[in-house]
This record gives C-alpha cells, sequence and structure tokens, in this order.
C-alpha cells in the first residue's frame, strides 16, 4: 500500500481525493443511480478545475 | 407485480426507528466507516462509505501523513484531533497502518495529513446520515 500510494503524483492524489470525495456527497446527497452519476462526474471535474485554477492562481507567487 | 412494487414503495416511504437506534448507528458508523449503514441494512452505502473513508483514510496513511495527538495544546492541532478522530477504527490503527511513521516535511506527506484529516469529517458526515436513518427521519 505504501508503495501504490506513496508513489502517486501531487495531481494523482488529488484525483483521488476528488473521485472519492466525489462519491460519498453523491450517495449522502442523491437517491437514484442516474442522479448519483451525474453528481460524481459534475464534482469531480468541478473539484479539478478549482484545483488546477487556484494553481494557476498561486503560479505567480511561487518563485 | 404491481401490488408487490406498490408495497415495497410504501415500506420505503414509511420509514421507522427510534433515537436508541440511531445512536447505536451513528456508534458503529463512527468506529467502522458504513458499519452503521450496514445496520440499517444499506447495503450499497454501507459498502460505498467503506471503501471512500477507508480508502482515503488509507491513502493518507500511506502517503506517510502526520496523525494529530489528543491534548495538543494549539487549536489547530486540537481541531485536527477531532478531524482524525472521525475516522474511528483508521487512527486507533494509524500506527499499525503507517508502518513507517510519518513525514510531513515532505508535500506528499503534508498531502497525505490533509487525506486523513478528510476521511474522518466526510466518516461524521455518514455518522449523521446513519443516525438520521436510524431515528427513522431519512431513508
Amino acid at each position: 500500500m505504501n508503495s501504490l500510494f506513496g508513489g502517486l503524483t501531487h495531481f494523482q492524489a488529488q484525483m483521488f481525493f476528488a473521485l472519492t470525495v466525489s462519491v460519498t456527497f453523491a450517495f449522502l446527497s442523491k437517491r437514484g443511480a442516474i442522479e448519483r452519476v451525474k453528481y460524481i462526474a459534475w464534482a469531480f471535474l468541478a473539484f479539478l478545475l478549482v484545483a488546477v485554477g487556484i494553481g494557476w492562481l498561486m503560479y505567480p507567487f511561487s518563485r | 407485480m404491481e401490488e408487490t412494487m406498490t408495497d415495497e414503495t410504501s415500506k420505503k416511504e414509511e420509514p421507522s426507528g427510534n433515537v436508541m437506534m440511531g445512536a447505536v448507528a451513528a456508534f458503529a458508523g463512527w468506529i467502522v466507516p458504513g458499519l452503521g449503514h450496514l445496520l440499517m441494512r444499506r447495503w450499497s452505502k454501507a459498502a460505498v462509505y467503506f471503501l471512500c473513508v477507508g480508502g482515503l483514510a488509507c491513502a493518507g496513511l500511506a502517503m506517510r501523513g502526520g496523525v494529530f495527538a489528543a491534548g495538543a495544546e494549539d487549536l489547530f492541532d486540537r481541531l485536527g484531533f477531532f478531524a482524525d478522530l472521525g475516522t474511528g477504527i483508521f487512527y486507533f490503527l494509524a500506527h499499525v497502518i503507517q508502518t513507517a511513521g510519518p513525514d510531513v516535511a515532505h508535500a506528499t506527506g503534508d498531502y497525505g495529513t490533509r487525506m486523513f484529516a478528510a476521511a474522518g469529517m466526510i466518516n461524521l458526515l455518514t455518522v449523521l446520515e446513519a443516525y438520521e436513518i436510524g431515528r427513522g427521519r431519512r431513508i
């Protein structure tokens, strides 16, 4: 397990985080299967977009 | 066939429960993520919550994230402790799962710390849902 998760890049770790949280929130807040799948896709993409967006905003301050 | 479906639907629409069932479900769900839902016969939710919370917690530990200890003086550390405690059994077994120990000097370890805390917070949400189901307020 250490070798599996310890070798993740930052983006891969962020994707794993986004996926697990999206799936959990979908099961917490939606009831139908289709509703859940839509929510997972939407939340997952939103997590990634916001993370990349914040990364770009912080880029000028990184050096 | 229609009668059967109507009966099943009406049963699902009429939740029953009490405070004791809610408390038991909440406690079980806190100790082992998804166990509260398992007791309430929500099979799919139980499996999903266990895999997601457990996966996130184990990933956080495998990335050598830090685990906040009890009795910290710093407010942030205290909040971190309560967040980590939300993972239930994963908090108590953290030192067994994380054999190499934490390494927050690197970014990966820092991400692991956040992942583990996030797993605890998410599990607290599932605990609340388990309580509501056991209480009969949620289907």
